[in-house]
């Protein structure tokens, strides 16, 4: 089985831990929120998700280079929104996430506030969408690639400026063979929130569910269609697939087309039209008018 | 279980000639769940129904599939019989095996096979189809009139008169149109102000016509009975309540060069002006673009003669938002210019003039108070030359229609001219004289012998300027083709009717459909003339194509009576076939995400937003509802919704997938 490159090395980027704590501690303390959604660390030196409700869990909570699990997702969960108000502890793919979905009215202005730290290591606190994406740009990390990219001897079909079409698909059929159904990559993405996904459902049956070719490749496809145009490149999907799939990059494909044909990109404003449904009089194509 | 009846239809000869229809229907009986199968020769016969009404009853058939022509032609029919037999009649659905199938294939096997799988598809599609009750929906008795040329007019004032609400927008400041330019109709020789303002004054005092001249549709949503038009009332910069139309500002303007378009560019107006001294309504409009005040900040001189203090500088755009159920669509039509012509001057010389322009010179309201006077020098032109076609019936320019209001008016104006000039002499040049319609002929044989116009059968090549004359030559072809040159001192082209500028911009915007010259099109060309295919908005004079007066106050009243046959009923019945968002049990409510992709892709803006909330009123979630009244069944929603929250009736996801599983 092929290997993805995973940021393991558990390097600290986050050199101020202490004043993110301190300010979570603060908006504990004054109960603006009930519980911080963060990181800590759980067993093979893996990260997991951490949802502190008490001052005294706040020494748990680490940042550094391993923490790419979306957070954005549990905000949507009806336990987490149970807690109450909740503070999370933001990365630039997080922030993107929230304005991709405040743009898909599913984050409502102040539902939460995030705890970011911008280059001097001063802790920002953001809670609209405005001071969002005000920041987004000038945030560490916030630029490049932040999503895992499989090394390039892996996928020789995917290499920059492959046009090879053939090559491409063969690559995919081989690597969705792998997939299980698990649907953890569903899971993990913000932007999956449908309670009822399409493949759960069986009157009609749309998609084949046993893990075999065909139904693998149809229910990749459908997501890779339900995201074009929203995926805000955080690599969630492909970080969470026990399989090792590179998911993330089918769902970029399709975002850097989005970007050619109508100039917009998922994440960057709570003000965005989805491309593929709306018409403006400069799209290209002017067959619709 | 179901107990669903096919039924197989020969269509004489069309089925039955390429399809084994008794085959079909033994075919079909083996489909699980059907319990009935015949075919017989003509369904939509009375036998052929009374055979539908009978197995309804008495093989309590659940569904029916008529397998016979295109829904379009006799769905209706089937599903009355089904209604008749007590079924409900969205139980009855047909599969087409004359459009696609007998008509499209050979004899043989595989055709009748493809009937049969036709069949198989549709049983498949009935099985799941459920009762469903047509729609009603209110009547808005308001009229929309767009357009206030004779055709608008005549259709608000029938309308009005009728007892219904009108609403007539003209975009420009008065109305009257093309047919308040022209100096004498044809074929009776009446003055067409002397005629027309009567009616205007009627429409500017009748009390269930609301006037809003100066003003443009913006945009048009809805439905047949439920428009929402939204119109924008242009500033004037005149308050029009307080003006008297005292025509001092008109008179004071010191703007006056500016070219009027009412009299075809041959006249001048003042920047405030109103545009004809009969104007409805009679109050003066700011041409912001050349008034000095609005260049340059000074002047203000009409503000400060006016004695009402009238003048509004500050006057702003109004966007008017008002419900109709009915619209006529009447905004008439355009000439070509002279400039189109490369080979009569380009433009470029000032006495080579359009129809349009000759209506100005011989009308006495016009800028030589009627008499004939060349535009050039303002001499009385000795020989004039009358060129009928310019343009139509020319597929070198694009235009290869006949624009049908030539022949009569170049007879009148070469008919005027003589009478107004007695020594002058008229050539008309012309391919074919088209004088059908009553007193026409007899009108053009009196120009030709009465009134000596000299008529030559050919066409026109060339016109250029030698010696202070304009020489034109052409061919009379009924003289072998002899080549023909005639010293003119003035030349009138009979320049090609052609669809007003913003003719598609606005079929766009009522979502109308219209021809490659942009005239609209009706919704049949023979039975039914004044219909366009969107439900609810009709047709009146010349923006459907060229027409003369009576045509297009004719075709108004016929779109007038439509108008009010629509609104003789209080409420419209509708199909039912509509999406509809799925509601579940608690704590979920519905698979909706409330993303609202679908609102964004709806034409008919029929989704709205439906906060679901506790029995104290505490919200819970907000999704997406469908409003039944605006919903047309497209089925759009249902492509883009990525839970399918969202189906539409009769033509359900699972019908569908059904549908498509038998065929496999």
């Amino acid at each position: 089985m092929a290997e993805t490159v995973r940021r393991t090395s558990g390097q600290t980027v986050v050199n101020d831990m202490e004043a993110l704590r301190q300010r979570a501690r603060e908006l504990l303390d004054a109960g603006t929120v009930q519980v911080i959604i963060g990181y800590a660390n759980g067993s093979n030196r893996r990260v997991r998700p951490f949802f502190a409700r008490r001052p005294e869990d706040l020494e748990r909570l680490i940042l550094d280079d391993r923490c790419v699990l979306n957070l954005a997702v549990y905000l949507r969960k009806p336990e987490v929104k149970a807690l109450g108000k909740a503070a999370v502890i933001a990365t630039p793919p997080l922030l993107r996430s929230i304005l991709q979905l405040a743009a898909e009215n599913h984050y409502q202005e102040s539902e939460a506030v995030f705890l970011a730290l911008d280059s001097a290591g001063n802790v920002l606190e953001l809670s609209s969408a405005e001071q969002i994406a005000g920041v987004l740009g000038s945030l560490p990390g916030s630029t490049g690639q932040d999503a895992c990219v499989p090394s390039a001897d892996r996928m020789p079909a995917l290499s920059a400026g492959s046009t090879d079409r053939q090559a491409r698909f063969a690559f995919w059929k081989q690597e969705f063979e792998r997939c299980i159904r698990c649907y953890a990559c569903r899971a993990a993405c913000p932007m999956c929130y449908c309670e009822q996904c399409l493949v759960d459902s069986n009157q009609p049956q749309w998609i084949p569910v046993a893990a075999h070719s065909i139904g693998n490749l149809e229910w990749h496809i459908s997501r890779a269609m339900h995201l074009a145009g929203r995926c805000v490149n955080c690599g969630a999907c492909s970080e969470a697939c026990p399989a090792g799939i590179p998911l993330n990059l089918v769902n970029q494909f399709l975002a850097d087309r989005i970007q050619q044909e109508f100039g917009q990109k998922a994440g960057t404003s709570a003000k965005l039209d989805y491309a593929l449904s709306v018409f403006s009089g400069s799209d290209r194509e002017t067959f619709i008018k | 279980m179901s107990r669903i009846g096919v039924f197989v239809c020969h269509c004489g000869e069309n089925i039955g000639a390429t399809v084994d229809c008794a085959q079909v229907a033994q075919m079909s009986s083996s489909i699980p769940g059907v319990v009935h199968s015949v075919d017989y020769k003509y369904m939509c016969s009375d036998p052929g129904q009374t055979l539908i009404k009978e197995a309804v009853k008495e093989k309590k058939l659940t569904g029916v599939v008529v397998a016979a022509c295109s829904p379009r032609m006799h769905e209706p029919t089937f599903r009355r019989a089904c209604a008749e037999a007590g079924l409900n009649s969205f139980l009855c659905e047909m599969a087409n095996i004359r459009e696609h199938c007998s008509w499209v294939h050979e004899k043989g096997d595989q055709t009748t096979q493809k009937a049969a799988d036709l069949v198989r598809v549709l049983v498949e599609k009935v099985k799941r189809n459920r009762p469903l009750r047509p729609i009603q929906v209110p009547v808005t008795k308001t009229a929309l009139v767009l357009g206030g040329g004779i055709a608008g007019i005549q259709a608000s004032l029938d309308i009005a008169n009728a007892g219904q609400k009108v609403i007539l927008v003209e975009k420009d400041p008065s109305i009257g149109g093309h047919m308040a330019q022209l100096s004498e109709t044809f074929p009776t020789l009446d003055c067409s102000q002397c005629i027309l303002t009567p009616r205007m004054v009627e429409v500017a005092q009748h009390p269930n016509i609301t006037l809003l001249s100066y003003s443009e549709l913006e945009s048009l949503d809805g439905f047949i009975g439920n428009f929402k038009a939204r119109i924008r009332k242009k500033a004037r910069k005149v308050d029009e309540k307080l003006c008297t139309g005292c025509a001092v500002c008109t008179q004071k303007c010191p703007q006056k060069k500016i070219p009027s378009k009412f009299n075809a560019g041959l006249g001048m107006r003042t920047a405030i002006f109103v545009p004809f001294p009969q104007a409805v309504p009679n109050k003066p409009v700011i041409d912001i673009e050349n008034c000095r005040y609005f260049k340059t900040g000074k002047c203000a001189v009409c503000q400060k003669l006016c004695p009402a203090k009238a003048v509004r500088f500050e006057q702003e755009d109004e966007i008017l938002e008002i419900d109709v159920g009915a619209v006529v669509c009447a905004t008439g039509f355009d000439v070509v210019n002279t400039d189109f012509f490369p080979e009569y001057g380009y433009g470029k010389y000032p006495d080579v003039i359009n129809g349009l322009q000759y209506e100005r010179l011989a009308s006495a309201s016009g800028p030589t108070l009627g008499e004939i006077r060349r535009p050039s020098d303002g001499k009385i032109p000795e020989t004039v030359v009358f060129l009928a076609c310019a343009g139509s019936r020319d597929r070198a320019k694009g235009i290869d229609y006949c624009s049908k209001i030539c022949c009569m008016y170049t007879a009148k104006h070469a008919m005027l001219y003589r009478h107004k000039v007695h020594s002058g002499k008229a050539y008309v040049f012309y391919m074919d004289i088209r004088a059908g319609g009553k007193m026409y002929d007899e009108f053009v044989r009196r120009a030709i012998e009465e009134d000596g116009a000299i008529y030559v059968r050919g066409r026109v090549s060339r016109i250029y300027e030698r010696d202070g004359k304009l020489i034109v030559k052409g061919a009379d072809t009924l003289l072998g083709g002899e080549p023909i040159e005639i010293k003119a001192d003035m030349v009138v082209l009979a320049t090609a009717a052609v669809a007003s500028p913003a003719a598609e911009e606005l079929a766009q915007k009522l979502h109308i459909s219209y021809d490659s010259y942009k005239f609209f099109s009706e919704a049949h060309p023979k039975l039914r003339p004044v219909e366009t295919n969107t439900a609810g908005i009709f047709l009146a004079g010349a923006c459907q194509a060229p027409k003369d007066i009576p045509e297009s106050v004719a075709q108004a009243s016929g779109a007038a009576s439509k108008v009010c046959g629509l609104f003789s009923q209080d409420q419209l019945s509708r199909e039912p076939l509509i999406a509809a968002v799925n509601r579940t049990a608690p704590p979920q409510y519905s698979s909706c995400t409330g993303c609202f992709l679908c609102e964004s892709v709806c034409p008919y803006r029929a989704i709205e937003r439906e906060t679901i909330t506790t029995r104290g009123g505490k919200p819970i979630r907000t999704i997406a509802r469908v409003n039944p009244g605006l919903c047309q069944g497209c089925g759009t929603c249902v492509a883009v919704c990525r839970v399918k929250a969202i189906d539409l009736d009769g033509f359900s996801n699972s019908q569908l997938y059904a549908e498509v599983r038998a065929l496999a």
